[in-house]
């Protein structure tokens, strides 16, 4: 039984939500255990199995008394000879002295050293050599932080599978970065290069002619796999194909040849220019020379048949035994499938950095499965519709939300040649799937992945998309998108290509290698300060401005427990001050802002002071598009406020200024989403900078702890935050808020009561589920229709314990049966409900 | 007035002078008069003899004298050249710097130097092996090394007299050292006993270049030769001095002008092109450093290193100013663009040339802002006053007397330093016990 | 007669006077006498206590960018 059909089953609760996570994923949260649940822990399970060996760089060891009597330890690369002076022990104690690798007579116009403890690369990006340099390093290593001068990147196990899967060789890789570095590549990172590629990369699962092959440039790994026990018995003869004593097939390795991406010819029919390809010719050409013609396999690629059903035994096969394939659908030479013809519209142009992104996916001439990471704004779409016209065949697009799949339907049809009515859209309200043989199909991921009892009408569009073969999945915002949703999801769909975008790949807690897995490596990431100099993104003047507490607000929160202290350093009067004084700054210049709050009952306590539009999680559909109209066309509304739906669901080209009053803990994910709202903008103000992002923090209080944090993605793009510790004129504001202590002792007396109100429930999320606003407020009583009230308690709970937890997004609640266990304290309610059911885990 | 000996009234001086000069000429007026060059009394002007004779002297070219030195006139048959005696100023000055840092020395300073830097303040201790860096010493670092020279040179005219020496002759030769030319021997026939004295002293600051404790001649270096550049030249006189350090360590034969130069990004990191270790241990002090290749030094500015190196006794302003002054050529070419823009936005601009960037200096200065949270002081809190007008007696006296730091008239409480309490209670006991 | 108290005067911002006055809420050592919204009494022997104390309690809210570095190299 594969993982995709165990995975259908039926439920007794009705699911149709799909609106934003918060309000439709459960998991794991009620007070029976679901058969949905067991199998969340049965996935995760297998998961946990399948997942690639880390490599770790071998810890220096401790040399003791082989060079001289003053030091004890140095890198475990150096050579015995090497004698640290007097200041190398400020260096880690001598281990990161490096200066035995001596420096090449021509340093100087070699961009990069390589750090032998950690793969970390300095790279010089004013040197000639740079930008060749950037394009090989971003896809053999990870960027850690690339501002003016010095960029930093990372070779990891991961960032080196991501090589292999694009087609770089571990020679090359090696030679290409002697090459480049000023230094002599140490042993143990070449050692650690060799280790890491030896086995990821060789093996691939390709589709082609309806068949599954697996296929290799190197016959002796594939015969090595013929004898496994496992994968033996799984070849199939191929009737058609010569095959060796072996087994084995041989052909030609495929090349792109004459497959042309859409849109990347230029007007004048010049082909756009590889830079890897060109520092390669370079390095690799000389090799090539030296080398021994009868050693010369390159060209070949070996293979062996499959049949369609031990496609997932072999995946999981070939794991096991550390050969993880990589996945190429040959879509040219897919004739089962039916074509979908679409094009991009000849006037659709696609930038520089998409098209580099593409040229990864399509390098060899087949779809190659993977991440591609481009800042907000920088046009993530437009790389998925083009990826689409290159491959032409059935598409399927996963969205966070109801709003982005229209937005993703129409730019479908605005950029290429595709017809409505090869285009269905799979939402709540809508189940009419298209008629042809190939379509597009777009939707959310809760949609398909949430499998609890749907209606008819649902089911019948599940089956629709479960029966056919996808020839590509496009899986938009793969970071907001918990882990065990996105295997619900892959396993449930069966697509041959998956491309994965995002804007953030931000290691936060691991997610990365899952993503790795699932999807597949990451192909491609932009540079955001590189876009931001060129005018496709905005430039940003960051902020972090600094609102001292007021005493009585400072001293109930040095008196309260860490939960109740949140609401009082986001209420915090001066703050509040901050936040109006700046508004009405902004829109004197004629701005248009947005101020960002996570927290629901602050959003409407300022927002309604104010006299401001907001918009959060149950605020109807109506209602959002008629605030939203009225913030872009309508000059007389400036400022709106919105709560984390803004970050995923909301597409707002126009702001130019961004305020942020409260915030998840130290999201740097959100961070940098947020700052994406503002990215678009292209009017072009003073000084260079066309949008200014404020971050508002109580000084003093663990907010400044958090806010730092989060600014760490961004502050490692280039973004230099600058600290504002006194607004100009703020007390000279007419009508300035809380200006007496009256005012805010009333302020701090109703913060207080809503933190008992809440009696452990965390604030935010009673007012999640309320419509209306203002004294309107109305509570809802539930999503669904089905609603029994222990279900919609379960939800709210489950909301607020990934507030709790610090839940950056909805991966906590899949795994917070890790996370809360960090957790000290916890209200007996949820001690309850959560925790007893933990123990059945 | 240097021709004429006839003292003058001060209002011809206004008669001399342009009426849109007067603040010019009163600034003259006034720096020449601390410089006690010009006596005024009763209105009346007159202009130091000594000094009238000398300057006319040298103007006129009549005596020569021996204030800028007698070349020799025989050839050095040991002749050296300009580059062995940078090498040989650099290593001796770098020699007392590595001292102070602690860096493992073969060879440490002379007692002499031992002996200044202890009277200097710069460094704390009775015996060579005991000596610590103190505050002073480690603010000290961040300087420039005319600076530094200039701060021992001081303390060495200061401790002349008790060394037997005479002050005038002290400082005559150190000013005659700032005005010899580089790369030329000079004679030691003209130095007075206390001059010859000196030349050990010099020697072991790099100051000079003697072959043999016995040799006739001796060289200035080029510590001594910029040791009286004004300010304009100075700043390039120092970084060349800076320039000359750093290359003297570097023998890899990197650019001149990378060499000792510092890259400090808005995400706090720190790349330094640098393998002096003199520099590298100065680096530590603010900085937390990572990693060392033959040409680089990596590391980050965080809070805990400012504040090791603030609580130090180092200045926010020493750390940004020493960043700035070895900043490297790409960071310039930055600043200089970013300021092109602003200009290019606001001819009038009131932004200035920022080599850093200015959420670095911001950021140091606010960590430096984060020591000086609290205040305290010593002393003694008054109060349980009768009635207001014994409280205001007291508190108007020990304003007077300038030691009241702190009072509150509703509640009738005063704080005094702990030095001013005794006066105050006397005064108390005074006052009120008559009452 | 008034009385002189002796003792270390402290000035400061109302948040680090909030922070002072809660540290010696446990203890009752070291707040000799509030005076006003910027200024307090201390105990003379306590004044270094407070200054490491203040330094611990505010480092919680500073985020080192290293500690992140450092424990992923570790691991």
């Amino acid at each position: 039984m594969s993982l995709r059909t165990g995975a259908q089953k039926n439920y007794t609760a009705e699911y149709d939500n799909e609106d934003d996570f918060s309000d439709s994923t459960n998991t794991s949260v009620s007070e029976n255990p679901t058969e949905e649940e067991d199998e969340d822990q049965l996935l995760d399970e297998d998961f946990n199995a399948q997942r690639p060996k880390k490599i770790t760089i071998k810890k220096p060891k401790v040399k003791s008394g082989t060079n001289n009597s003053q030091s004890t330890n140095v890198s475990v690369d150096a050579p015995p000879e090497f004698v640290p002076d007097v200041v190398s022990k400020m260096f880690n104690n001598n281990r990161h002295d490096f200066t035995y690798l001596k420096l090449k007579p021509d340093h100087a116009s070699r961009p990069l050293w390589i750090s032998p403890s950690d793969g970390r690369i300095i790279l010089e990006s004013f040197s000639p050599l740079a930008e060749q340099a950037q394009d090989f390093l971003v896809t053999i290593a990870e960027p850690i932080s690339r501002p003016s001068h010095i960029h930093e990147y990372r070779i990891t196990a991961y960032s080196l599978y991501a090589a292999v899967s694009v087609g770089l060789e571990t020679d090359d890789i090696i030679a290409v970065l002697n090459r480049l570095s000023k230094v002599p590549v140490a042993p143990s990172i070449i050692e650690f290069i060799k280790g890491a590629t030896v086995s990821y990369g060789k093996v691939k699962l390709v589709l082609k002619h309806n068949r599954y092959f697996v296929e290799s440039t190197q016959a002796d790994i594939l015969q090595m796999l013929l004898k496994d026990e496992v994968l033996g018995k799984l070849r199939i003869d191929s009737t058609d194909q010569i095959t060796s004593s072996s087994g084995l097939a041989t052909e030609k390795a495929p090349e792109k040849g004459d497959l042309v991406i859409p849109g990347t010819k230029k007007p004048n029919g010049e082909e756009v220019n590889d830079d890897v390809a060109d520092i390669y010719a370079s390095v690799v050409g000389e090799r090539a020379e030296e080398e021994d013609d009868d050693d010369d396999d390159l060209d070949a690629v070996h293979s062996f048949e499959i049949s369609h059903e031990s496609v997932e035994i072999v995946k999981k096969r070939c794991q096991e035994i550390d050969y993880p394939v990589l996945e190429e659908y040959d879509f040219r030479n897919d004739s089962r499938n039916p074509d979908l013809d679409i094009d991009l519209k000849p006037s659709t142009q696609i930038r520089p950095y998409q098209e580099k992104s593409l040229s990864k996916m399509f390098g060899n001439g087949r779809a190659r499965s993977g991440i591609i990471v481009l800042p907000c704004g920088a046009g993530k779409t437009l790389v998925g519709i083009t990826a689409a016209c290159t491959i032409r065949k059935s598409v399927i697009v996963l969205c966070t939300s109801s709003v982005s799949v229209m937005q993703w339907r129409q730019q479908f049809l605005q950029w290429c040649t595709i017809q409505p009515e090869n285009v269905a859209v799979f939402t709540s309200d809508n189940k009419e799937m298209f008629q042809s043989e190939a379509g597009l199909v777009v939707s959310t991921y809760s949609m398909v992945a949430n499998t609890r009892n749907r209606s008819h009408d649902s089911q019948k569009v599940m089956d629709f998309l479960t029966s056919r073969e996808w020839g590509f999945i496009i899986l938009d915002e793969v970071h907001v998108v918990p882990a065990a949703m996105f295997r619900r999801v892959v396993t449930t769909i069966a697509a041959h290509a998956k491309l994965g975008l995002t804007a953030t790949l931000v290691r936060e807690d691991d997610k990365i290698s899952d993503l790795n897995f699932l999807i597949g490596p990451k192909l491609y990431e932009a540079n955001w300060m590189d876009l931001a100099q060129k005018g496709h993104i905005a430039n940003v003047q960051c902020a972090e401005v600094w609102c001292p507490m007021t005493s009585e607000f400072y001293q109930e929160y040095l008196r309260e427990s860490a939960r109740k202290r949140m609401l009082l350093y986001i209420m915090n009067p001066t703050k509040f001050q901050a936040c109006q004084f700046l508004i009405h700054y902004h829109e004197q210049r004629g701005d248009k802002i947005i101020v960002f709050a996570d927290n629901v009952y602050a959003l409407q306590e300022y927002a309604l002071k104010l006299g401001k539009p907001f918009i959060y999680g149950s605020t109807p559909q109506q209602e959002r598009m008629n605030i939203l109209q009225n913030f872009q066309y309508n000059d007389q509304v400036n400022t709106i406020f919105l709560s984390k739906v803004g970050d995923t669901s909301i597409d707002l080209p126009e702001a130019t200024c961004l305020i942020q009053i409260s915030s998840h803990y130290g999201s740097r994910r959100q961070e940098a989403q947020r700052l994406g709202r503002i990215l678009r903008a292209k009017r072009r103000n003073d000084e260079g900078f066309n949008a200014f992002f404020y971050s508002l923090v109580s000084k003093d209080t663990q907010e400044m702890y958090y806010s730092t944090k989060r600014q760490a993605f961004l502050v490692d793009q280039g973004y230099a935050f600058k600290v504002i510790t006194h607004l100009h004129g703020m007390e000279n504001l007419p009508n300035l808020a809380y200006s007496s202590v009256r005012e805010r002792r009333e302020l701090l007396q109703e913060v207080l009561l809503k933190n008992e109100d809440a009696a452990g429930l965390e604030i935010g999320d009673d007012a999640d589920n309320s419509v209306g606003r203002g004294s309107n407020v109305i509570k809802r009583s539930g999503s669904n229709s089905n609603n029994n009230n222990n279900r919609s308690k379960a939800q709210r709970t489950a909301g607020s314990l990934a507030s709790l937890a610090g839940g950056e997004d909805m991966a906590y609640v899949e795994y917070s049966s890790n996370k809360n266990k960090e957790l000290k304290e916890h209200h007996p309610l949820i001690q309850k409900m959560y925790y007893k059911n933990m123990k059945k885990k | 007035m240097i021709f004429n000996e006839k003292p003058i009234s001060i209002y011809d001086f206004d008669s001399w002078v342009k009426s849109n000069g007067k603040i010019e000429q009163m600034e003259a007026i006034r720096s020449i008069k601390s410089l006690h060059l010009l006596k005024e009394s009763n209105e009346i002007c007159i202009l130091n003899p000594v000094f009238r004779k000398n300057l006319r002297n040298v103007l006129t070219g009549s005596e020569i004298g021996v204030s800028f030195g007698i070349p020799c006139d025989t050839d050095d048959l040991n002749k050296v050249d300009i580059e062995f005696l940078d090498n040989y100023a650099s290593k001796k000055w770098e020699t007392i710097l590595h001292f102070m840092v602690g860096t493992e020395l073969n060879e440490i300073p002379s007692a002499g130097v031992l002996s200044l830097l202890r009277h200097s303040g710069l460094m704390d201790g009775k015996t060579p092996k005991a000596m610590v860096i103190t505050n002073e010493g480690f603010q000290f670092l961040l300087q420039d090394v005319n600076a530094q020279l200039w701060a021992l040179l001081l303390q060495y005219l200061r401790m002349a007299e008790s060394l037997q020496m005479d002050p005038v002759d002290v400082l005559n030769f150190i000013f005659m050292l700032g005005s010899l030319e580089l790369g030329k021997d000079y004679s030691l026939s003209v130095l007075s006993e206390t001059q010859l004295n000196m030349l050990e002293d010099l020697r072991d600051y790099g100051l000079i270049y003697q072959r043999k404790t016995t040799s006739k001649r001796f060289y200035p270096t080029r510590l001594a030769t910029t040791l009286t550049s004004d300010s304009t030249t100075l700043r390039s006189a120092s970084s060349a001095m800076n320039n000359v350090i750093k290359n003297a360590n570097d023998n890899i034969g990197s650019n001149i002008e990378n060499a000792g130069s510092i890259i400090i990004e808005t995400n706090f990191k720190l790349y330094a092109y640098t393998n002096s270790p003199l520099q590298i241990a100065v680096l530590n002090l603010f900085v937390h450093l990572k990693s060392r290749f033959e040409n680089l030094v990596t590391g980050q500015i965080t809070r805990e290193s400012v504040r090791k190196a603030l609580l130090n006794g180092i200045t926010a302003d020493q750390i940004v100013s020493y960043l700035e002054t070895h900043a490297h050529p790409q960071l310039r070419k930055l600043a200089e663009e970013q300021y092109e823009k602003k200009l290019e936005y606001d001819a009038n601009t009131k932004e200035k040339l920022h080599i850093l960037q200015p959420n670095i200096t911001d950021q140091i200065k606010l960590w430096q802002l984060e020591l000086d949270r609290i205040l305290t002081w010593d002393g003694y809190l008054f109060t349980d006053f009768a009635n207001d007008s014994e409280y205001q007696i007291l508190q108007t006296y020990a304003e007077e007397i300038g030691v009241l730091l702190w009072f509150d008239h509703s509640k009738k409480k005063f704080f005094v330093t702990k030095e001013g309490n005794s006066q105050v209670i006397a005064y108390a006991n005074r006052k009120l016990r008559k009452k | 007669m008034p009385r002189a108290i002796k003792g270390v005067l402290v000035e400061c911002d109302a948040s680090i006077r909030a922070l002072i006055v809660r540290i010696d809420s446990e203890r009752h050592d070291v707040v000799i006498q509030e005076l006003d919204e910027t200024h307090l009494l201390i105990d003379s022997t306590k004044v270094e206590f407070v200054k490491n104390e203040l330094n611990r309690l505010l480092a919680k809210n500073t985020y080192n960018p290293l500690e992140e570095e450092e424990l992923a190299a570790a691991n």
